[in-house]
């Protein structure tokens, strides 16, 4: 499926997921934690998901030959 | 834990890690049924635990080194094209879409699931339900192999008639991937799951336990390395922690060489018989606290 907003919509996703990832290292976020403080597991996942939204982004972008 | 009990963890980790027959509910049950005082739950005990994965996931990594070079060429080399062009860059994207919900499971729910049942009583039980699914994996494999009038030909022809890993479709990784976070119940074999997981999706046994391992070796990893700061903490018996990992990668090194010899024409239904017994067997010893 390659459409531009779709790929958009992944970017979003990823800019997102960042924010998250970043909320987690501060230990601002909480949320599905079991303890106080950074959580650096959570982090790395969303950092990973990211990056992982990225590329899906790359696929569906529709490329100019 | 003494040097003899680190040795046979390792062995039992290693050994049970990789075939379909569940790491943790062995892990759970069988120092249980040998009265032996060390609890799982404590803290002291996880470093060791994060040895033993890094065993493993260092022996996988060694079977399938030069494949794992592919697969990070081939992702990196997709993922900044935008598109598919080789076996390995479509296996690299299959392995990514997999470990994601592997991922997101083990990070949310893993403690929670693990805490929840790590009762020996229950991974006596689930090692029961571990071995019919393996069981009902197989029965459905039968079914597709007389759809497809199988039934008469040798086994290894019958295996040819099935699918290499990188055929699977990216909706059947991420299911297979997801499975994997059965495993967090003590009893569920991970790869026994996933290997199900390759064989409803129309893999060949071989390379249904092939992407099994694949699919492994990068949370087993993640899970390990992430837990690191862990061996730092203090009273951690580091000599007989580490030579359980040895022997722990050792074992996961010769299971993962037998595995994938014997599903060339081999199935799950042996795993399956010996999970059944091997839970009902636990179930009757723990009942009599034998």
């Amino acid at each position: 499926m390659k459409s531009t907003p779709v790929a958009l919509g992944f970017v979003i996703l990823a800019v997102v997921f960042l924010v998250v990832a970043a909320l987690y290292a501060l230990g601002v976020l909480q949320i599905f934690a079991s303890t106080s403080g950074p959580h650096i597991k959570h982090a790395i996942l969303f950092a990973v998901l990211a990056v992982a939204s990225l590329i899906a982004a790359n696929f569906t972008r529709e490329k100019v030959v | 834990m003494n040097l003899g009990q680190a040795l046979f963890m390792g062995l039992l980790q290693g050994a049970t890690e990789l075939f379909p027959v569940s790491s943790l509910g062995h892990a759970v049950l069988i120092p249980s049924l040998l009265h032996w005082s060390f609890k799982q739950s404590d803290p002291s005990f996880l470093p060791f635990l994060v040895l033993l994965h890094l065993g493993t996931a260092g022996a996988l990594l060694f079977i399938y080194r030069t494949e794992w070079v592919a697969i990070i060429r081939g992702f990196f080399a997709a993922a900044f094209r935008g598109r598919i062009e080789s076996p390995p860059e479509r296996l690299a994207m299959l392995l990514m879409v997999g470990t994601i919900p592997a991922a997101i499971l083990g990070v949310f729910l893993e403690t929670r699931i693990k805490s929840l049942f790590a009762s020996p009583y229950v991974a006596a039980g689930f090692l029961v339900v571990n071995g019919l699914l393996m069981l009902g994996f197989e029965q459905l494999r039968r079914h597709a192999e007389r759809r497809a009038a199988l039934e008469s030909k040798p086994r290894v022809e019958q295996e040819e008639n099935f699918a290499e890993a990188e055929r699977i479709t990216f909706r059947a990784a991420a299911l297979v991937g997801a499975c994997q976070a059965l495993a967090f119940v003590p009893g569920i074999s991970r790869s026994g799951v996933t290997i199900g997981g390759g064989l409803l999706a129309g893999l060949r046994h071989q390379e249904a336990a092939r992407f099994s391992f694949l699919l492994a070796t990068p949370v087993i990893l993640a899970a390990g390395v992430l837990e690191v700061p862990q061996l730092f903490s203090g009273g951690v018996p580091v000599g007989e922690y580490i030579a359980g990992a040895v022997l722990s990668g050792a074992a996961a090194y010769v299971s993962a060489r037998f595995l994938l010899r014997y599903f060339r024409s081999g199935r799950l239904d042996p795993y399956g018989w010996y999970c059944v017994a091997a839970g009902l067997v636990s179930l009757g010893l723990l009942a009599l606290h034998l």
